[in-house]
């Protein structure tokens, strides 16, 4: 999700002629990350702000950013209210904006959008309609039926009358029904007191359909059972866990348990927090989407080289559980193997006295060679260089068939490459696009997604 | 985490371009790095430091705005109270709650992920104009500015006048 100039925020309404709106707006957003409340919770000192964005605050500080006063997690509550508040507003706010936007442009835009705008956008601008009106030659499209209904009308504002026939709360058609008081849907009036029983307040089934894609569109299909409720995770005392009960127990939970143990501590409470705050919502995420959100938060973090050493040393680790770590990067391996052996089989058989040559003619050798066994090539410039005495990488054909093969065995290559892992990088980087030598780089590093892998084969194949 | 940050410091951004306090001006220096700004600010009018312009950066942590962004005056520094020779701001805006080396600043001053680079910047603007010599980053700036208060005004003037290449 790469940030763009375009984030709505509420300095949009300064440029329209419904600046009031600015600080309006600024209230339904929370004051911690800017964005509108999601999962809105409110604190013990009546304070709210977004779920994930108070508990993470909590579980930093323990109090209320806004007024510090101390407060737990335990006690935040929900308020609906306000996630009401900025669903609605979040859904109506790009059809006001352009309207408004349109109004401060002026002159014949205005009457357009007033015919193009459904009736109910409109009656939202009345309480500012003085603003408006003064604006110039925008005010004839812009004003609403009930200011204009005892002026001469002129021409471009009769398509509004129309609109306004679908749905105006004040323009009460005669068709015997009455609005419901919280939805506004309009039905015959003994159903009323039964409609209202079981009215949600939410008035999307008579909103016109643009309304009502918009408001499907923010909310996400539950992918999760609905029944019940994810429960939420309960804090830990870290002081009273040693090493490896913390370990397992962020095992327990699914998220990664490598990395010394303040890091184990953070992700661990991030993950609380990501949990709990999901558990918050009406629509909870699947736990899939937690872990990439923690998967970011853990990329921010330390940045990767943080991420880099705390994979390497878990492959080099006396415990590294090989299975898992075929299992999870088993596609990256296939397509790092199927990359090879394409190049194998184009390859010339090349033999190791054919690389054997100085730096230079080593880089030449690989390109002409056709790019085969080109890790053999760089790990033999290493040695004929002389910075390097490592005497048992001597690594053929056959050997780099295997370690394609076997990601066990490209590890204990990296492990033993793992001294002048530097120079190896260099010259490969330097010399050629090596496909095999990338892939022990990316694998060391722990291959990050799909793409990346991809990124690498694309590379050595051009 | 890392997207709430960079979308937050947008969004402060995007909030401080189209509507900039009275003299201060900020922003990312490349937008490919969110999280190292430069900001310019206007010397206070009724103080010697009138007239200047002074630029600062600011580097943003990771996990801002749960723990506060740093800022240095850039070109030579500033000669203040609260400002070390380096150019580091030290005011208590731009401290963490929990972390208090002084012991005399109030927790309600200090920095709360509410806060904002606005703020910042319009604390420091008027930390220019009413220097804190409780707990000074400059000792020698806070002995002039207490006991030789002309001397101090002069010296910033002249430092003010340098600044601006005159």
């Amino acid at each position: 999700m790469e940030p763009t100039f375009d984030i709505p925020d509420s300095t949009d309404w300064l440029e329209t002629p419904l600046t009031l709106l600015a600080p309006f707006e600024s209230f339904l957003r929370c004051q911690v990350c800017k964005d509108f409340f999601d999962n809105p919770v409110i604190t013990s000192c009546s304070h709210t702000f977004c779920s994930l964005c108070i508990r993470r605050c909590l579980s930093t500080e323990g109090k209320c950013p806004a007024c510090r006063s101390s407060d737990q997690e335990l006690k935040l509550r929900r308020n609906w209210a306000v996630q009401e508040l900025v669903e609605g507003f979040k859904n109506a706010r790009p059809s006001i904006l352009q309207l408004a936007k349109k109004a401060s442009t002026g002159g014949d835009a205005g009457a357009a959008v007033a015919s193009e705008e459904p009736a109910l956008k409109k009656r939202k601008i009345e309480p500012n309609g003085n603003e408006v009106a003064t604006d110039g030659p925008a005010e004839d499209g812009i004003r609403t039926r009930s200011r204009s209904r005892g002026v001469a009308r002129q021409a471009p504002a009769a398509p509004i009358e129309i609109m306004d026939d679908v749905e105006d709360d004040e323009y009460i058609p005669e068709d015997g029904l009455v609005p419901c008081p919280i939805c506004g849907r309009r039905m015959k009036e003994e159903a009323v007191f039964r409609h209202l029983d079981t009215c949600t307040g939410v008035a999307e089934t008579s909103k016109p359909a643009a309304f009502g894609s918009l408001a499907s569109g923010s909310r996400r299909p539950l992918p999760v059972p609905t029944g019940k409720p994810p429960e939420r995770l309960p804090a830990i005392n870290y002081s009273l866990l040693k090493d490896t009960m913390l370990r397992k127990k962020l095992k327990d939970l699914g998220i990664p348990n490598w990395g010394p143990r303040p890091l184990l501590q953070r992700r661990h409470t991030e993950w609380m927090n990501l949990w709990n705050a999901n558990c918050d919502s009406r629509t909870p995420k699947p736990k899939r989407e937690l872990l990439r959100e923690l998967d970011i938060w853990e990329r921010a973090q330390g940045g990767s080289s943080v991420t880099l050493t705390d994979t390497t040393s878990s492959v080099m680790n006396k415990d590294f559980n090989t299975g898992e770590w075929s299992a999870n990067y088993d596609t990256d391996f296939k397509a790092l193997i199927a990359n090879a052996r394409k190049r194998n089989d184009a390859a010339v058989r090349s033999t190791i006295p054919n690389a054997s040559q100085d730096g230079s003619n080593a880089s030449q050798n690989t390109q002409s060679i056709g790019q085969s066994s080109e890790a053999t090539t760089s790990a033999q410039a290493v040695n004929e260089e002389g910075s390097t005495n490592i005497q048992n990488i001597v690594v053929n054909r056959t050997e780099v068939q295997a370690v394609t093969e076997s990601p066990q065995a490209l590890n204990e290559i990296s492990a033993a490459v793992k001294l002048p892992s530097n120079i190896v990088t260099e010259t490969a980087v330097q010399t050629t696009s090596s496909a095999h030598s990338d892939a022990s780089i990316d694998l060391r590093n722990g291959p990050s997604s799909e793409a990346e892998v991809q990124r690498y084969l694309n590379d050595g194949n051009s | 985490m890392s997207t709430m940050t960079q979308n937050r410091l947008f969004r402060e951004y995007k909030t401080l371009s189209t509507s900039p306090p009275d003299g201060i001006t900020a922003g990312p220096v490349s937008e490919d790095d969110m999280f190292h700004w430069e900001a310019l600010i206007q010397g206070p009018e009724g103080t010697p430091y009138e007239g200047g312009i002074f630029a600062a950066e600011l580097k943003f942590p990771k996990d801002y705005p749960l723990s506060p962004p740093t800022m240095k005056f850039v070109g030579g520094g500033v000669w203040h109270p609260n400002v070390y020779p380096n150019g580091t701001v030290c005011i208590s805006i731009l401290h963490p709650p929990g972390d208090d080396p002084n012991h005399y600043e109030h927790a309600s001053e200090r920095w709360s992920p509410i806060q904002s680079v606005e703020k910042i910047l319009i604390s420091v603007m008027s930390m220019l104009a009413e220097p804190n010599d409780e707990s000074p980053a400059n000792v020698e700036a806070a002995k002039m500015w207490r006991e030789r208060r002309p001397e101090y005004e002069r010296k910033v003037r002249e430092e003010v006048r340098k600044g601006l290449g005159l």
